[in-house]
């Protein structure tokens, strides 16, 4: 058993790693991680914008988010996927490769999920906090930036990576439009095998297990190193200790 | 901008006929007032008359039904782009009772953040600014302290130097000692004595009849959405006119 998942592994670790790369498209973990990061990275500003939108007085920017998120709040990933995936050619005649489809529609879906967070956390502040800036001078934006989101996304920072560990997971989707990410290629492989799936999926959940749960890790060493600094107990950083931080700490 | 360059003897502060509800419920009934230049008023009253809503008006946190605001030469409610509004609310310092420091900056941070943002004050100004407001209200000691870790006392001293650090020509207080333990008062009161002395233009919503006598040059009473007292501390408090500020000193004094 053991044996076998480290054969498969050794046999297939390039497809498992890049798919058919150069020879096709960029695949395997490394398609799922772009797509991952790149889903997250545009998700979660579309989500602030959405958050500002659902929040402002302005029915012009209100009512059409709200129907937005409603919307795809109340419809399965999948669907949205296969819309994407089928209408937009259609209607713009344009051909759309599916890894761009699946990156919009997960920045969609996502976004708007995120955007109810977001916006939770903004209303959760109260009023003081924007009276405060207000009264200083800051423009509602420039309040916004400086005084609420850094509050606001703080206190929302667990169900946020709920949100984004739910993106990673929700990119194995990409599958049935033919994205070449790392299920794709785990299912490649058992076509290949036949016989031996369990061992094939096993690796493949393992990898977004390890995946996720280092995103979870992330977010929580970063959660504590934001409240030590806001609780005062951290020493005042010094260009040394931000260089070692700079080597240490991060993610990239 | 709409600045009528304002004269040294124009009034600080001058409303008329400010008028303001909440639905059917008229909180502003007509306020004529005046506060001259270097002049700090008390404004008293019970428990919603108005205070809040009167001086929330000035800074235009809370819009007016009808009649004029001027604060300093500038029509405060006169329609202006938000920009104007915001640059003009810069120049109006604002103490609230609950503090509102931000919670996720330091005491300095606090106090630059604004002049940085607001007034494009570069960093090094600003910081060197914020040192000496904090050693003004007694804290250089606390320059980064956050706001979680230290006293009610602390925090509305550094809230005041937050609000003295866009540098306004007039300062509002709502209630700056309401939410404070008793053995806090005295240092808050003590710096806002302070900023009085040093000729700064005060309108101040307070029920400390002590800081009213020895600080005011005019005290406003308040009832039911009217100012229908207005005199010098001395004559307010030894010969009130209306019955209802009669009761309301002997039920503060009770
Ligand atoms: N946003 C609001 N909506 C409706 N009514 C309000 C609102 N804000 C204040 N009021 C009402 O307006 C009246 C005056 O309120 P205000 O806060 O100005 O009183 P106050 O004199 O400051 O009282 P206090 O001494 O309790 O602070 C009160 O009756 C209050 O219930
Ligand atoms: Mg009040």
């Amino acid at each position: 058993m053991i044996s076998d998942i480290v054969a498969i592994i050794r046999d297939y670790w390039l497809l498992l790693l890049i798919g058919q790369y150069p020879n096709g498209p960029l695949g395997g973990l490394a398609a799922t991680l772009m797509l991952s990061v790149l889903a997250i990275a545009f998700a979660f500003p579309v989500s602030i914008a959405l958050a500002l939108a659902r929040l402002s007085k302005s029915p012009f920017l209100n009512w059409p988010v709200t129907a937005l998120v409603y919307f795809t709040r109340g419809v399965p990933l999948l669907m949205l996927i296969l819309w994407g995936y089928f209408l937009v050619p259609l209607v713009t005649g344009a051909n759309v490769p599916a890894f761009l489809t699946m990156l919009v529609t997960l920045v969609v879906y996502q976004g708007a999920f995120l955007s109810e967070v977001v916006r939770g956390g903004i209303v959760a502040l109260g009023h003081g906090q924007m009276e405060a800036a207000r009264a200083l001078g800051h423009s509602y934006l420039g309040a916004m930036r400086y005084v609420i989101l850094p509050q606001a996304l703080y206190n929302v920072i667990p169900s946020i990576i709920s949100v984004f560990v739910a993106t990673i997971k929700d990119t194995t989707l990409g599958y049935v439009i033919n994205v070449p990410d790392l299920t794709f290629a785990a299912s490649q492989i058992n076509n290949q095998l036949l016989t031996q799936p369990f061992q094939v999926f096993f690796i493949l959940a393992a990898v977004y297990y390890v995946i996720c749960w280092s995103l979870s890790r992330v977010a929580v060493l970063t959660e504590r190193r934001i409240t030590r600094r806001r609780a005062g107990t951290a020493p005042q950083p010094t260009a040394k200790s931000l260089k070692l931080a700079a080597l240490t700490d991060q993610p990239s | 901008m709409n600045t009528t360059v304002p004269s040294n003897n124009s009034p600080m502060i001058q409303l008329k006929g400010v008028r303001k509800s909440y639905g059917l419920y008229e909180v502003l009934k007509g306020i004529d007032a005046e506060v001259a230049r270097g002049e700090v008023v008390v404004i008293c009253g019970p428990s919603g008359s108005g205070k809040s809503t009167l001086i929330r008006t000035v800074n235009r946190l809370e819009e007016i039904g009808s009649g004029s605001i001027v604060c300093d030469g500038n029509n405060i409610h006169q329609p202006m782009p938000a920009r104007e509004l915001n640059l003009l609310r810069s120049r109006i310092g604002f103490v609230f009772q609950s503090f509102n420091l931000f919670p996720h900056l330091s005491a300095i941070d606090n106090i630059a953040i604004s002049p940085i943002r607001v007034k494009g004050v570069p960093r090094e100004a600003a910081y060197a600014k914020a040192t000496q407001l904090l050693e003004r209200v007694g804290l250089a000691d606390k320059a980064h302290a956050y706001p979680g870790q230290l006293s009610g006392g602390q925090q509305q001293r550094v809230a005041i130097a937050r609000a003295l650090a866009m540098e306004p020509p007039v300062m509002l207080f709502d209630e700056p000692t309401s939410a404070l333990d008793p053995e806090m008062v005295g240092e808050v009161l003590a710096v806002m004595k302070g900023l009085a002395a040093d000729g700064m233009t005060m309108m101040c919503v307070t029920h400390e009849m002590g800081f009213a006598r020895d600080v005011a040059d005019r005290v406003w009473f308040i009832d039911q959405g009217q100012i229908i007292e207005s005199a010098p501390p001395d004559e307010f408090f030894s010969r009130p006119q209306t019955t209802r500020a009669q009761r309301f000193l002997s039920d503060l004094r009770h």
